[in-house]
């Protein structure tokens, strides 16, 4: 009689693990996830690999472009002094590659560029490498420069992507960018 | 002897979220009305709504919604057997 029930308890762990499988996002087998636009040069990336800057510089390579900004944003080894020892973001493409096409498309058109690369790294990211490469070309310098500043405050506002970092104690914290402003200072809520 | 399996939405948790719940993914009963969405996660997560919907979107397929202002769910938004939901916190990107 036992061991009816115990056999009829064993099939219930596997259930569980198959009615909740890893979700398809956060499978890195189901990257790199791209999306362009071949009329505005846009071109949007997300990647578990390392970025590679000259390759997003090709890809906004122009004769018209005078300018070509390249931003790369890099994981940093400490957080308010607290030694981090390892960076992981998590996005969810869904909404993250619409949310970046949306930013990209608008600053071509807002300040008439030739060309804009956003790609993002996910998983983990170790210390120093790059978590954010963002290339836009144009005409002129002014544009290039006003464009690639806002195009990358834009991603950092609003793209749904996630960081965890992990401090060396091993207590882990999620991030939110809105609390912190473009030098790191603590914003007031 | 395989059980029937019940009409369900699909469900991503993501930072803080994900913490709280300590899953990344699940699935709900369907049809539920999108504004008994947080009522439903709070029976499930005591505290979530205060410590964690409250700073969080929830997008429906590739769309945000407005959980809060969908009203008493009569004539609102429904959430739909197969649907995609996910609760978005603030981002962190970058």
């Amino acid at each position: 009689m036992s061991s009816s029930t115990l056999s009829n308890a064993q099939p219930q762990p596997q259930d569980e693990q198959q009615s909740s499988p890893i979700p398809l996002h956060l499978d890195p087998q189901t990257y790199p996830r791209t999306t362009t636009d071949p009329t505005l040069n846009t071109h949007i990336h997300l990647t578990y690999d390392p970025l590679d800057p000259t390759s997003a510089l090709s890809k906004i390579s122009s004769p018209n472009a005078g300018a070509n900004v390249l931003f790369l944003g890099t994981t940093r080894n400490s957080f308010e002094d607290r030694p981090v020892s390892q960076l992981s973001y998590t996005a969810y493409p869904p909404l993250a590659l619409k949310t970046l096409s949306t930013i990209a498309a608008d600053a071509v058109t807002k300040h008439g560029l030739l060309g804009v690369v956003i790609g993002h790294r996910l998983g983990d990211v170790p210390i120093g490498e790059s978590s954010i490469v963002i290339a836009v070309s144009a005409g002129h310098r002014g544009a290039a420069w006003r464009a690639g500043e806002e195009v990358l405050e834009l991603c950092k506002e609003k793209a749904e992507i996630w960081k965890r970092e992990v401090f060396v104690d091993g207590e882990g914290e999620w991030r939110a960018n809105r609390d912190r402003d473009a030098e790191g200072r603590l914003v007031q809520g | 002897m395989s059980t029937i399996n019940p009409p369900t939405f699909q469900i991503h948790y993501f930072a803080s979220a994900s913490t709280y719940t300590g899953k990344q993914t699940e699935r709900i009963a369907a049809p539920l009305p999108l504004s008994l969405l947080f009522e439903t996660l709070e029976s499930m997560y005591p505290g979530i709504r205060e410590k964690v919907l409250s700073t969080c979107g929830v997008s429906l397929g590739d769309e945000y919604v407005d959980v809060l202002e969908d009203g008493d769910g009569v004539g609102g938004v429904v959430i739909k057997e197969g649907d995609e939901v996910a609760v978005i916190p603030p981002v962190s990107s970058g």
